[in-house]
């Protein structure tokens, strides 16, 4: 018998043991590259012994270099050191604004969180602070300042901002025999062109597909505002899943997969490269419509990617019987805020508003490729140099631009519609049972969020 | 609470009423110094996070403000929950066909690798190779294997006239999907089961051998009975750590939906229990029925193990045991 084998054996499965142990540890998300200070940062530590130190920290940002620069001239003009953090995963950002030392100011992507964080008390009501002019609240779009509003009371502003437009690829458009220059002008003729883009092979595989309804992501949004609602009251006390411009939104998805054959459309779509790839189905001419937002037409997407790309951008047109819905789009986008728990609100103030000011609104939105919030920003020429830029510029400024509604369950009505318009759009289920469901489980969820403030 | 205890240790306290002696003393203390980061690590970290776990599970807590005491609302509420059965259903069927399917496939790499074949450290390495390649990493890379229409697996598959499934956006495939995956970073269990497999004592095949038994014989009467505590070990391990399936699954959707609400996707068909605790916690600051969630979690897992060790006792074998 061979012990000294066994207590090879032995060693290694202690060893490995261990090794397991540690690999079950709580669960981490996505642990890409986050939280890494910017260059820069450690060669400006060195002098002034006790500057303050403000920091912002950003849940978005490919460039955090640029970022940290731009708030460098913050620092530089009020001496003191402004640290970005970017991008700063939503985990880190929960335990922060939970824990004692916040970051003075957190900028996120969208404003979804902010109505339960509003309701949870992690985050500065503005009011107060708005009152002291620092910041010019008429000089801020008002569909991107509705989304930072919370049962009456501001909790967030709008930095820069998105919206979404239709896209359409011009050489498929010709191959089809349709104006390259003519983009449909309603939700109805949208089908049909959908229909005349898509091919077929043989074997009844899709090679190319005319429209996708939630491609690269759910739009629901935005036809429900063309079916003319939302699916909360204009107070957020209600949801209202089966209202009909709900139902009649679902319903219009509801063809680009179920009038075809839904799993050969979903097998088609999934085969798609990356968002940003040149592999992303727009961009190789896979779909020859898409619902997409204003950084497209920037430098850092279409133009990177695929830039001998032939293409148009329109506003997504309105129903058929609904022409005074015409340019109707949801504005949602980059919001800043004060965390509930930073001391020196006063400073952190400050900065924001610096960050509001229409120059800097108008250097980082420029940078990147995003709308700015501010009208006097929206002045600057550089954001009308490009003509599909400006396609949304208009549309924010558009009096039928609305802003997402915010309540205390957002992220859970996020969740089931999102589920619903899976099962709508993937399985071709009929959406009426499924929201009924979603409106009786959800309704008593946000009642008991509301009461309990 | 991923810790099995062994049985008794024998390690026994000092007994405290006989007086200590200068050195006995000095040691305790050099003892426990020794260990003492390991003590406060524990405490702090482990215990400590876990007790306040159970008290939030029986609060309404969401971060900020304090928790706020509901009793057994969240464990009752947890039975009347869809998406907790949904999810523990997909755990289970993780656990049942994953954990089994990775000790037959990991077993059968280890008998072929232990065969005496020229450049057998060769292919030692190559299968241990993938369970180094990080979680994430390898999730990612899979995506791309099982891309239905573009991917590796799907074109050798068309290649012998079979139209592959939409292995990660088909609800039914999903899962299967994930299991495959799970298949490629078997590795570690691998080598656990090489390690005994070189310690069946030869000495019982040669008489095995003698008395005129077949190969298949040979593996069926000494070689599986002998390397059943490591299939014991290997499959409590493995049903801790599907329990808390989460890293592959996470990525699985995010890869296969963008949005934040893809969590489960395709149809909730990948929403396993720590996605949906994630979820709860997380997403929704439901703090306290997280907690909940985590505790049913825990005395799953706890029952599960007991169950496994239990039964243990009618099949597994220890040499001179």
């Amino acid at each position: 018998m061979s012990h000294r084998g066994r207590r090879v054996a032995m060693v290694v499965v202690a060893v490995l043991m261990l090794a397991l142990l540690a690999s079950c540890a709580p669960p981490a998300a996505a642990p890409a590259g986050q939280g890494q200070a910017p260059q820069g940062q450690a060669e400006k530590a060195a002098p002034a012994a006790k500057q303050k130190v403000l920091r912002v920290w950003i849940t978005w940002g490919d460039n955090p270099a640029q970022l940290q620069s731009l708030f460098n001239k913050y620092g530089e003009a009020h001496n003191v050191r402004v640290e970005v953090n970017s991008p700063v995963s939503e985990d880190k950002v929960i335990a922060a604004l939970s824990g004692n030392e916040p970051p003075d100011v957190l900028v996120l992507g969208g404003p979804d969180s902010v109505g339960s964080w509003a309701r949870e008390g992690l985050v500065t009501p503005l009011d107060d602070f708005l009152s002291d002019g620092k910041v010019d609240i008429n000089d801020i779009f008002e569909a991107p300042l509705s989304q930072c509003k919370y049962q009456g009371t501001y909790y967030c502003l709008p930095w820069g901002t998105d919206t979404y437009a239709l896209f359409w690829n011009k050489d498929l458009f010709e191959e089809a025999g349709l104006d390259p220059e003519q983009p449909p002008q309603t939700m109805e003729e949208l089908a049909e062109f959908a229909k005349k883009l898509t091919k077929v092979d043989k074997d009844g595989h899709i090679t190319q597909v005319g429209f996708v309804p939630d491609f690269s992501w759910s739009h629901l949004d935005l036809y429900t505002a063309m079916m003319g609602g939302y699916w909360y009251s204009d107070d957020g006390t209600k949801i209202l899943f089966t209202s009909d411009p709900v139902v009649g939104a679902l319903k219009w998805e509801q063809q680009f997969y179920c009038d075809y054959n839904a799993d050969e459309v979903l097998r088609f779509t999934s085969a798609f490269g990356g968002y940003m790839s040149p592999d992303n189905g727009f961009y190789a001419g896979k779909v020859a419509m898409m619902v997409d937002g204003e950084w497209q037409p920037g430098v850092n997407f279409i133009q990177k990617y695929k830039p001998e790309l032939y293409y148009g951008v329109a506003p997504f047109p309105p129903p058929a019987d609904h022409p005074e819905r015409k340019d109707t789009n949801l504005v949602s986008g980059t919001v800043a805020l004060i965390p509930s728990g930073v001391k020196d609100k006063a400073t952190a103030w400050d900065l924001m508003a610096w960050m509001m000011s229409p120059e800097i609104v108008a250097e980082e939105m420029v940078a990147n490729f995003n709308l700015p919030s501010s009208k006097k920003a929206a002045q600057d020429p550089r954001f009308h140099e490009n003509k599909k830029f400006e396609v949304f510029l208009k549309l924010m400024a558009d009096p039928n631009a609305k802003a997402p509604i915010l309540t205390p369950i957002n992220a859970e009505v996020g969740t089931e519609l999102g589920q619903i318009e899976e099962k709508v759009l993937h399985t071709c289920a009929d959406p009426m049972p499924l929201l009924q469901a979603g409106q009786e489980k959800l309704q008593p969820m946000l009642d008991k969020a509301l009461s309990g403030q | 609470m991923t810790a099995i205890t062994g049985r008794s240790t024998g390690f026994k306290l000092p007994n405290c009423r006989r007086k200590w002696s200068r050195q006995t003393k000095r040691r305790f203390i050099t003892g426990i110094l020794f260990i003492s980061l390991w003590i406060i690590g524990f405490f702090a970290f482990t215990l400590y996070p876990m007790v306040a776990s159970l008290y939030y599970s029986f609060t309404e807590y969401h971060i900020k403000r304090a928790p706020e005491w509901i009793g057994l609302v969240n464990y009752v509420n947890l039975f009347h929950d869809p998406l907790f059965w949904t999810s523990l259903y997909n755990t289970t069927y993780m656990v049942v066909f994953g954990v089994s399917l990775s000790l037959i496939v990991s077993f059968t790499c280890a008998l072929l690798l232990n065969l005496k074949i020229r450049g057998q450290s060769i292919y030692r390495v190559i299968y241990f190779l993938p369970s180094i390649v990080p979680t994430v990493a390898s999730t990612l890379l899979w995506l791309w294997i099982l891309n239905p229409n573009s991917g590796l697996l799907n074109t050798i598959l068309s290649h012998i006239g079979i139209r592959g499934p939409s292995w990660t956006t088909d609800p039914t495939w999903s899962k299967p999907s994930l299991i495959l995956l799970g298949l490629w970073g078997v590795g570690n269990t691998i080598v656990i089961y090489l390690a005994s497999l070189q310690d069946v004592p030869v000495v019982l095949m040669e008489a095995a051998e003698l008395d005129g038994a077949n190969w298949w014989q040979r593996l069926w009467a000494v070689t599986i009975p002998l390397v059943s505590p490591v299939t014991l070990f290997n499959l409590i391990m493995g049903v801790i750590a599907t329990f808390q399936y989460f890293a592959q699954a996470y990525v699985l959707s995010a890869g296969v939906s963008p949005v934040a609400s893809g969590l489960g996707a395709p149809l909730n068909s990948t929403l396993f229990y720590s996605v949906y605790l994630y979820q709860q916690g997380f997403v929704y600051l439901k703090m306290g029925y997280a907690s909940a969630l985590a505790w049913i979690l825990f005395l799953i897992i706890l029952v599960c193990t007991l169950i496994l060790l239990r039964s243990s006792e009618r099949w597994t074998y220890y040499e001179g045991g």
